[in-house]
């Protein structure tokens, strides 16, 4: 039996070597309302992929519902799906669940309820869809009490037990005391920036391996799940060091505004590997192109930065270009025709380039595809905030 | 500012909000705080404007033909100048709102603020800011959150509203809550537009306390939505 629990995002699992840990007490925590139940949903389908049992206490849908929406993310075992229906009472219909709450006015009832389809189901991984509905309608202590007794039934099931929590009338006092029982925290944002809503989680904290990571931008999509999602990321660098032969090896399809050969406008892709999902922009590398690229540079999550390996002439440009993006945006530099005779040595790039020790520069042959999916790799990973 | 006459045509008063404002609409039940807030997403939809109705408290079908009968066709606009938030079907538990393929953001719960908030914002991303949204009514949160919690909802939403969707007017029932939380929300809120009966079982309009707007606040005669 494995001990971790994947979360279903592949790059996340990696870094927590292969997920949460199991047992475990997972907090989803946000202060707004945010998408953070999709993330929860897909740790019970990714969990019943694997063929473990999962556990969705619902306090907002009554299950046929819950499981008519599960389907987003496409088929699924229905019988690894158990729910505690903890909806139909409030909605005053009878519910035909094996476990369902019937008194919403009573904690304890309801708490004991969830014990004990953790205790006879014994599921991988419970979710309880939230934990504000309790916080918000019973008395403080009680919903400690309670809540620090489900967490120890949980582990002694050996279940990795996670809850949503949005924060309406806690103080902060409360909130620590919450994240204090948690091994992990997984904080959610959702931002409208410019009419399109986006998306954000970190892990803010976790108890074993203490990885933690920026705020990871998240998409979602029908039956494939949440995606890490990087709206721009930029493949740039001097004239002819082989950008859009980058962006062709990164991207299935790409589109290029060129003329005879020369990117004048910018190249365009869609990347789609590891669990990544990112469009990226080619912008073109002569300096009379500058203002298109600073109408890219706006607000990117991360840059490749191409040069070619054997022209130390171009390195001034190059640093040039880094300067207008900014330093602080996420960089990975791409040496490109690595197969070419005359190639500078890293260190001689390092220093042309001003590099700090935290940008990685890559070897790579973009005609035949090499190094780039490791540099792309490198540059997700420092954005994340996982390096 | 110059004092501007409020006239007895509703949809003068409702030329007066900005695209980025939040305003109350109260009134005790049965006053037609339905009506004026239909003829008030009659006035943006004739003029171009997007609309986003978040029904609590009526099913979709009810809102058309009640709209229609102050001489508003919401199938005329529907998915493309007009959406629904229905948070009420699900939990009525009557089949959720399918309205001929038309979209719809369904809320399957009144305790579920959380996805209520994100609904709106979905429906206002579709429609594309800034749109007009349309809330009916934030009294009926008040039977399934603590007033706390709502508070806290009802302040992220409307400053959402305010920075990245646009304009959102509120019905709230007058007489029904405690005065402490009519202070709060009117605190929270650019204006307040008040409904009531008088002596003679007339109903009356004003609109006061509208930040950044100069208006003589007296009862004028509230004529219905048939402007």
């Amino acid at each position: 039996m494995t001990d971790h629990t994947a979360t279903g995002i592949q790059i996340l699992d990696d870094k927590l070597g292969g997920g949460f840990t199991r047992p475990a007490a997972i907090l989803l925590f946000s202060d707004h309302p945010s998408e953070k139940r999709l993330f929860a949903e897909q740790f019970v389908i990714t969990g019943v992929r694997a063929g473990e049992r999962c556990l969705y206490v619902d306090f907002f849908r009554a299950p046929q519902l819950a499981r008519r929406e599960l389907t987003k993310f496409g088929a699924f075992d229905e019988r690894l799906a158990v729910f505690v229906d903890a909806t139909s009472a409030q909605l005053l219909i009878p519910s035909t669940e094996r476990y369902a709450i019937h008194e919403m006015g009573d904690l304890d009832h309801i708490m004991d309820t969830v014990e004990r389809a953790i205790r006879e189901t014994k599921p991988a991984r419970v979710v309880v869809d939230s934990m504000e509905f309790l916080a918000d309608r019973f008395p403080k202590d009680a919903v400690f009490r309670r809540w620090r007794q489900l967490l120890e039934v949980g582990k002694q099931e050996g279940a990795t037990v996670s809850y949503l929590f949005l924060n309406w009338t806690y103080g902060q006092t409360e909130v620590e005391r919450i994240e204090d029982m948690s091994d992990y925290v997984v904080e959610f944002q959702s931002r409208m920036r410019t009419g399109v809503l986006q998306h954000f989680l970190r892990i803010r904290h976790s108890g074993g391996e203490g990885v933690q990571t920026n705020w990871i931008p998240y998409t979602f999509k029908e039956l494939v799940g949440l995606t890490v999602y990087f709206p721009r990321i930029l493949v740039t660098g001097p004239f002819n060091a082989g950008k859009s032969t980058v962006v062709r090896a990164l991207c299935k399809d790409t589109v290029s505004v060129d003329r005879l050969g020369t990117t004048v406008a910018f190249d365009y892709g869609n990347i789609e590997v590891m669990g990544l999902e990112a469009e990226v922009f080619g912008t073109p590398g002569q300096e009379r192109f500058d203002f298109v690229f600073q109408i890219f540079a706006r607000e990117v999550n991360g840059i490749l930065l191409v040069i070619d390996g054997t022209r130390a002439e171009d390195l001034v440009r190059a640093k040039q270009i880094r300067e207008l993006a900014g330093r602080n945006v996420p960089t990975v530099v791409l040496a490109n025709n690595a197969d070419l005779p005359g190639q500078l040595s890293p260190d001689e790039i390092r220093s042309r380039l001003d590099l700090g020790a935290e940008v990685p520069v890559v070897r790579t042959i973009a005609t035949e595809g090499q190094g780039i999916t490791e540099a792309l790799r490198l540059l997700a990973e420092m954005i994340l905030g996982l390096r | 500012m110059e004092e501007r006459p409020l006239t007895q045509a509703p949809s003068s008063l409702y030329d007066l909000f900005p695209s980025h404002f939040s305003l109350l609409v109260s009134g005790p039940p049965g006053v037609g705080k339905f009506e004026w807030i239909a003829g008030l997403a009659r006035a943006y939809l004739e003029r171009g404007e997007r609309v986003v109705f978040v029904t609590l408290d009526m099913h979709p079908r009810e809102v058309r033909e009640r709209a229609r009968a102050v001489g508003l066709d919401l199938g005329k606009y529907e998915g493309t100048g007009f959406l629904f938030v229905d948070s009420y079907s699900a939990t009525a538990s009557e089949k959720p709102e399918d309205a001929g393929g038309k979209k719809v953001y369904s809320v399957a719960s009144y305790s579920n603020l959380e996805g209520l908030g994100m609904a709106i914002s979905k429906a206002a991303v579709d429609l594309k800011p800034p749109i007009r949204v349309v809330f009916y009514t934030i009294s009926t949160l008040f039977l399934h959150n603590p007033p706390a919690a709502i508070g806290k909802f009802f302040q992220i939403v409307t400053n959402r509203v305010k920075t990245n969707i646009g304009f959102i007017a509120y019905a709230v029932h007058e007489g029904v809550h405690d005065p402490l939380t009519m202070n709060l929300l009117r605190s929270l809120v650019d204006g307040v537009v008040e409904l009531r009966f008088n002596d003679a079982m007339d109903r009356e309009v004003r609109a006061h306390h509208l930040r950044g707007i100069s208006l003589k606040s007296e009862w004028r005669p509230f004529a219905g939505g048939m402007a």
